[in-house]
């Protein structure tokens, strides 16, 4: 998955000329939490609102039209961090997810080769994309499919699942599993009615959960 | 119990509504339940009669579907080559073609309208459209066993005719997403539907935070109930939801739509409630529909796929508490022998489900916090939002 797929275009931008005022009154009109800072069309720094918060004097040492006048004199280059992380459109979500959370950021701004602000992506970008991806596409059921981790043996299950009962598959996640081990294929069919498939992928030797595998999830588990 | 003026909307032409032999989607089902109720003695021609249904007109229907959908429905039912079905949802093994479809379809649909018109012209205060209920229906695709929505067009139909608020109430155990997707952007009609959670269910949907969009925001609710949730933990949530929000909505009419797949032998579902659940759920809609709206509820059947065991029992525990009849526990004998050879199972002898036959779950005290947890989060985002403490309006 590309970040250009999941990235918020024309995202809101400020200068670094542009008053910390003006910044916390866009990051509260656009209910947005940061902003890329752009000069000649060229991406220089990020400023969130919380950056301003933190540097706007304490109000039990300052009076508040003094805190105002704070905000309404200091430019945004003062505060702003400069040199920041940015990725490129074509770069994966995968990736800008790890650099994420290898510098502790929660937005990256995504750049062209000139440096022209593209977009930005959240953490909340990131998560959306997971959740489509761990949800189903379309109206399903979701099995949980248990199987040896072999040459063949998903192929085999979807086999049984699309052309043995003719069932669409919207949906399929293998998560990672230790090698030789038993892998559980996570299937989203689009049937509202699974049992003949359930019974199909059992008379062919495969475990099947519906609702799950967990045996902390079956109706017989352990309380 | 004091009765009121009802009104049982059917016909045996609606068994027609029939995919295969052997579809789950058994219309026998129906049979089943009108013959026990009227065995049960809870019809009269007087203040609890049965009503025939009309076919719902083309302009009916497209008041929720789409042109395209009805002509693609009417090709396949008069038999035109199938290429191209699955485009609508149809053709599939859930939902195939049979000859006839646009029609009986329309006749399901004019039965719910039929019950809307009833309890809208104040002839009865409660109608039962049995054969209605098709809740996956959408604009213009057919999934889950459902062509048309009777449902939407129903609740179109009141909206066109007698202006108002419509509130929706789906227990079935599938999420109500046909009728959800239709309304989501309308805030004259507040869908609420309770159902096992998507995460392993059909259709996928039907979690909290699917509340609406547009003008309509707010106006979605979904309370997505834990695998194996059971009576108690069910039925506390219909007794502090349903009142809040048909006190906080306050509706002209309730459009009640009772599948009963969430009982714990139902095949195609992991819920694990009684026929307790659906009496008594039954008596808390219209009790709250008393003190808000003149008692006015429009109920349907739905999904329900123990058709021996469960549909006819559960269905005449609804049917009692909306016509608000007691309804005797003991099945009559000539019931049992008029369809017992035919059954595949040894039939119930008792109405309602005794304590003992139910094997408690396991994992009860976590289920049923989660559930709690489900709750407190939809109450904590809808209530503000319909109660207009929202986004400064």
């Amino acid at each position: 998955m590309l970040v250009k797929k999941r990235m918020t275009h024309d995202p809101v931008v400020v200068s670094p000329r542009h008053s910390l005022a003006d910044a916390l009154r866009l990051t509260r009109e656009r209910r947005i939490r940061h902003l890329p800072v752009v000069d000649e069309g060229v991406l220089v720094g990020m400023v969130s609102d919380r950056d301003v918060r933190t540097a706007l004097p304490s109000p039990i040492t300052e009076p508040d039209a003094e805190r105002v006048a704070f905000l309404e004199r200091t430019p945004v280059s003062a505060i702003m961090r400069a040199d920041v992380d940015s990725i490129g459109p074509l770069d994966t979500v995968e990736d800008a997810a790890k650099l994420m959370r290898r510098r502790r950021i929660s937005a990256l701004p995504v750049v062209d080769a000139h440096g022209a602000v593209l977009g930005i992506l959240s953490e909340s970008d990131v998560l959306d994309a997971f959740v489509e991806i761990l949800g189903p596409a379309n109206a399903s059921s979701r099995l949980e499919i248990g199987m040896a981790d072999r040459a063949g043996e998903l192929a085999r299950a979807m086999r049984v699942i699309g052309e043995e009962r003719g069932v669409n598959i919207c949906s399929l996640m293998v998560p990672p599993g230790t090698a030789g081990e038993r892998r559980v294929a996570i299937v989203h069919v689009s049937t509202i009615d699974p049992r003949e498939t359930i019974a199909a992928l059992e008379a062919a030797g495969f475990e099947v959960g519906w609702p799950s595998l967990e045996s902390d999830l079956r109706q017989e588990g352990a309380a | 119990m004091s009765r009121v003026a009802s009104a049982l909307v059917w016909d045996p032409a609606v068994t027609g509504y029939k995919f295969r032999p052997d579809h789950p989607f058994n219309p026998r089902r129906l049979e089943l339940a009108v013959s026990l109720i009227e065995a049960l003695g809870l019809v009269d021609d007087d203040r609890a009669r049965v009503v025939a249904p009309r076919p719902a007109t083309e302009a009916e229907l497209l008041a929720v579907h789409s042109r395209e959908y009805l002509e693609a429905v009417k090709r396949f039912s008069g038999g035109a080559d199938l290429s191209g079905a699955h485009r609508w949802g149809l053709g599939t093994d859930d939902t195939p073609i049979f000859a006839g479809m646009h029609e009986i379809t329309s006749l399901v649909s004019g039965a719910t309208i039929r019950a809307a018109e009833l309890v809208m012209r104040g002839e009865v205060t409660r109608a039962f459209s049995i054969c209605g209920g098709l809740h996956h229906a959408h604009r213009d695709r057919a999934s889950g066993f459902c062509v048309y929505s009777d449902l939407a067009a129903a609740i179109a139909w009141i909206r066109r005719e007698h202006g108002g608020k419509v509130m929706y109430i789906d227990y079935d155990a599938h999420h109500g997403d046909g009728v959800q997707g239709i309304f989501y952007d309308d805030p004259d009609v507040l869908t609420l539907s309770l159902h096992e959670s998507g995460r392993y269910l059909f259709p996928g949907t039907g979690f909290v935070d699917e509340l609406g969009e547009g003008d309509g925001y707010g106006y979605s609710l979904n309370v997505p109930l834990e695998a194996f949730t059971e009576d108690d933990s069910w039925l506390d949530i219909h007794r502090k939801l349903i009142p809040e929000v048909m006190e906080a909505y306050r509706p002209d009419v309730v459009v009640l739509q009772s599948g009963c797949d969430g009982h714990a032998l139902d095949p195609l579902t992991h819920l694990r409630a009684s026929t307790r659940l659906y009496e008594e759920t039954t008596r808390i809609v219209c009790e709250a529909a008393d003190r808000v709206c003149g008692g006015r509820v429009v109920a349907t059947g739905g999904g329900g796929y123990a058709v021996w065991e469960v549909v006819p029992r559960a269905w005449t525990l609804v049917w009692g508490a909306l016509s608000g009849q007691e309804v005797p526990n003991h099945i009559p004998h000539a019931w049992l022998d008029r369809w017992q050879g035919e059954a595949p199972v040894m039939l119930p002898r008792f109405v309602r489900d005794a304590e003992e036959d139910h094997k408690p779950v396991p994992r009860r005290a976590e289920i049923e916090a989660t559930n709690r947890r489900t709750l407190d989060s939809l109450r904590r985002q809808a209530l503000p939002l319909i109660r207009g403490w929202g986004l400064g309006f």
